[in-house]
């Protein structure tokens, strides 16, 4: 029961991820922490972080949601259902290309499509910074992290395990 | 151009996905795909990127489904997604069983950091992508609304999707700068 909900889950999310990983963060959230219940906010904050700090996209992210709830099992199934259906629909769209290539739908498709999957970026900062932010500490590693990501050309991995062992020394 | 074996892009997304800490993997997947081994021509490269772009799902995965559909059919595709996806999974899935567990509590002050860090890359990546938009009113009121279905009227997204996108679609005629 509990993994067919997992699987339904992050299903839906698949197949309405545009725009890549960011923009499906606060509906994630909105399933696995206000209606499930299955894990915190701020376990999400840090499921979040190990996402983006691993190779691969954020999304594998729903694995570890997949891990708490079912063990070993709950991560494939979750892993398997957060990647399976988008990419069927990207297979399908890729054999009627033909087709539908120089349709002026298509930029407009693109071009539409770009300005909401942006304020959706902007709706998951606040989701994931919910969870993540508990004070000045956390709020200025935040802060200092955008500055460096904006002005440098830091690895993001690097930044998020500079931030790690810096979060260990003065988060106590 | 079907001599691609499904040997060949195993090996090729594998390497890339299990070493590309820190994102970047489209620029890696462009080399290995153009470059080094010229399965793809430039513009193709081009036109596999335009469908992932507008299909739902993380676009490197999505490159990797497409490549290897065009390279190799379904079963490349197949071959590919899994190339491109175990790797990131595994290391993620070792990398928590380590970060989470609960007996490593000198670690639990680091992953808050992490968390803090995470919080601000994602700040910078909307700053990023919100500054060529800048002068142009109505793709701001539509960042703007879509943010706002979602944190202030706690819209779904199937629905905030359902409702901006088509009036997006509608109302956005310029090319993007």
């Amino acid at each position: 029961m509990t993994l067919g909900r997992l699987a339904l889950v992050f299903a839906v999310l698949s197949l309405l991820g545009f725009g890549g990983g960011s923009a499906i963060i606060p509906q994630m959230h909105a399933d696995v922490v206000d209606r499930f219940r299955w894990i915190t906010s701020a376990e999400f904050a840090r499921f979040y972080a190990l996402g983006r700090l691993a190779p691969g996209p954020t999304t594998t992210m729903a694995a570890l949601v997949g891990w708490r709830v079912a063990g070993f099992a709950g991560a494939a199934l979750a892993a398997l259902a957060i990647f399976v259906p988008a990419a069927l629909v990207v297979h399908a769209l890729g054999r009627v290309w033909q087709r539908l290539h120089g349709h002026p739908w298509r930029d407009r498709f693109a071009r539409g499509i770009a300005p909401v999957v942006l304020g959706l970026v902007w709706a998951s900062v606040a989701t994931i910074g919910r969870g993540a932010l508990d004070g000045a500490p956390t709020v200025a590693i935040a802060l200092a992290a955008t500055i460096l990501m904006l002005r440098t050309q830091i690895n993001q991995s690097l930044l998020i395990l500079g931030a790690g062992v810096l979060g260990a020394l003065i988060l106590r | 151009m079907n001599s691609v074996s499904p040997w060949q892009l195993a090996v090729v997304f594998g390497r890339i996905s299990s070493t590309a800490f820190g994102g970047g993997q489209i620029p890696a997947i462009r080399r290995e795909v153009v470059r080094r081994n010229a399965w793809l021509s430039e513009a193709e490269f081009l036109e596999l990127l335009g469908i992932a772009q507008i299909a739902p799902g993380p676009n490197p995965v999505n490159m990797a489904v497409l490549i290897g559909g065009r390279l190799a059919g379904p079963f490349g595709a197949v071959v590919a997604l899994v190339a491109c996806t175990l790797p990131g999974f595994l290391i993620l899935l070792a990398i928590a069983a380590v970060a989470l567990d609960p007996r490593m509590t000198f670690l639990r002050a680091g992953l808050r950091g992490c968390a803090a860090a995470a919080v601000g890359l994602t700040l910078a990546n909307a700053i990023e992508m919100t500054l060529p938009y800048r002068t142009r009113l109505v793709e701001l009121a539509f960042v703007l609304a879509s943010a706002a279905a979602v944190i202030a009227l706690r819209l779904s997204l199937e629905l905030t999707l359902l409702i901006l996108v088509p009036l997006s679609i509608a109302l956005v005629r310029r090319k993007p700068a």
